[in-house]
């Protein structure tokens, strides 16, 4: 029982898949895809400020 | 029985529904019912609404995802939706890496010294209170453990980092979350008011709330509450930086939880114990890697100026992060609202409630009174 509780299932009394509070498959795939996410959204900005 | 889920990409179409449900409500939100509420005549005042009740779009936000789950949907996001909500953190997360560029080095240091000593005066106190009530209240020694992170670092996270170290059950688990998320959306709603009663300043309200209050979610949420602006000095620029550094000291608080833990358990299997080295490893949250490139990328002046007061003005790009930043966020917290269950919330009770309400009144209060003491010493950036 102990490691019943996936990293990442942060829905209150569910643990495991059923209760992720996340797409990814935990915190740290999570934390790795805002940075992704963070770098396109700033190029884009970039981008559009280019003069 | 496997508790594999499908890939990110491809449960992603699937999100695109409550996608769009969270995008609609925040534009909805921005566009009509905020102005409206600024504008509206109620007790024969113009804008009463926001003067009195101070909601902005983010709690009205999160007022909307909650009513989204708890009332219209009567308790339980349907499928649907449900994906959709799930990409929520990431959008905080992503949020926050974004807030890197309201910093400078010079800036960092400054508040970060601070947040060091407050944070880590706090995690310190916190856990020995807990670890103490634990024993006065004769809980089991996992579900001390668990709370003792949950309500010293930033609730959830800690909690769930801190389960497998000291055996808890997904039971505990649950009874720790509950517990600090119903404390921490108590506080998410009345720090506002009481900070605008008490007429704390930005830079006063971030450090208490970033102090006192349990979860990073709902640390955001307050800030952008008390002063939905995103700049240099505002509440969330300063809460944000505690909340960072408390994030930080997740492996540390795990590791001290964990040898506790073991300690206490007498002829104790302590090769299950991990040491410092491998915590770090393993918990350490990557995205504040993310934040510190993006406030190296602001001091190298990357962005162009960054507005900070008495300095030249914010440059076109700076401005255009800041404002999806608060688009961003404001996806994020009707996703959040989304996830606050007034069923599950129901679970938490008996001693590890008293604990909770407890400690987590005391550090909320402590945090206030601390920041009103030293006021004189936060230095605004």
């Amino acid at each position: 029982m102990a490691n019943d509780v996936k990293t990442g299932s942060e829905t209150i009394g569910a643990a495991g898949t059923k209760g992720k509070m996340t797409l990814f498959k935990d915190d740290r795939a999570e934390d790795i895809g805002a940075i992704i996410v963070t770098v396109i959204v700033v190029a884009i900005i970039v981008l559009m400020n280019m003069k | 029985m496997s508790n594999e889920s499908p890939g990110f990409f491809r449960q992603l179409p699937s999100a695109i529904p409550g996608l769009a449900l969270i995008v609609i409500t925040m534009v909805v939100i921005r566009n009509w019912i905020e102005p409206w509420m600024g504008s509206a005549e109620v007790f024969g005042t113009k804008g009463w609404l926001i003067k009195v009740t101070h909601l902005n779009y983010i709690l009205l936000g999160i007022i909307c995802g909650m009513l989204y789950r708890n009332v219209i949907f009567g308790g339980k996001m349907p499928e649907v939706f449900s994906n959709g909500f799930k990409l929520s953190r990431l959008m905080i997360k992503t949020g926050i890496i974004m807030l890197g560029s309201l910093y400078t080095f010079s800036a960092i240091v400054q508040l970060g010294a601070m947040a060091i000593f407050l944070i880590g005066g706090f995690v310190v106190l916190t856990i020995i209170m807990v670890l103490w009530l634990g024993k006065v209240f004769k809980l089991d020694r996992s579900m001390t453990g668990v709370l003792a992170n949950a309500l010293s670092i930033c609730g959830v996270s800690a909690a769930v980092a801190t389960s497998p170290a000291v055996e808890a059950k997904a039971s505990h688990v649950a009874y720790a979350i509950a517990t600090i998320l119903g404390f921490g959306i108590l506080t998410m709603f009345i720090s506002p008011f009481i900070g605008h009663a008490l007429q704390l300043t930005d830079m006063q309200y971030g450090a208490w709330i970033g102090t006192g209050i349990l979860n990073s979610g709902q640390v955001l949420a307050s800030a952008l509450a008390f002063n939905p602006n995103v700049a240099p000095g505002t509440a969330v620029s300063v809460a944000e930086i505690w909340n960072i550094m408390r994030v930080i000291s997740i492996p540390f608080a795990v590791f001290a939880v964990t040898v506790w833990y073991w300690a206490g358990k007498a002829g104790s299997e302590g090769s299950k114990q991990k040491s410092l080295g491998t915590l770090l490893v393993e918990k350490f949250p990557v995205f504040v890697i993310g934040f510190m490139v993006m406030v190296f990328l602001t001091s190298m002046g990357a962005f162009g100026d960054v507005g900070i007061k008495g300095g030249p003005p914010a440059s076109d790009t700076i401005k255009m992060l800041r404002l999806w930043m608060t688009w961003i966020f404001g996806f994020g917290l009707v996703g959040l609202g989304g996830y606050i269950d007034f069923k599950e919330l129901r679970q938490a009770g008996g001693a590890p409630l008293k604990l909770g309400l407890i400690v987590g009144t005391t550090k909320y209060v402590l945090a206030l009174i601390v920041v009103l003491i030293i006021k004189d010493y936060l230095v605004a950036i």
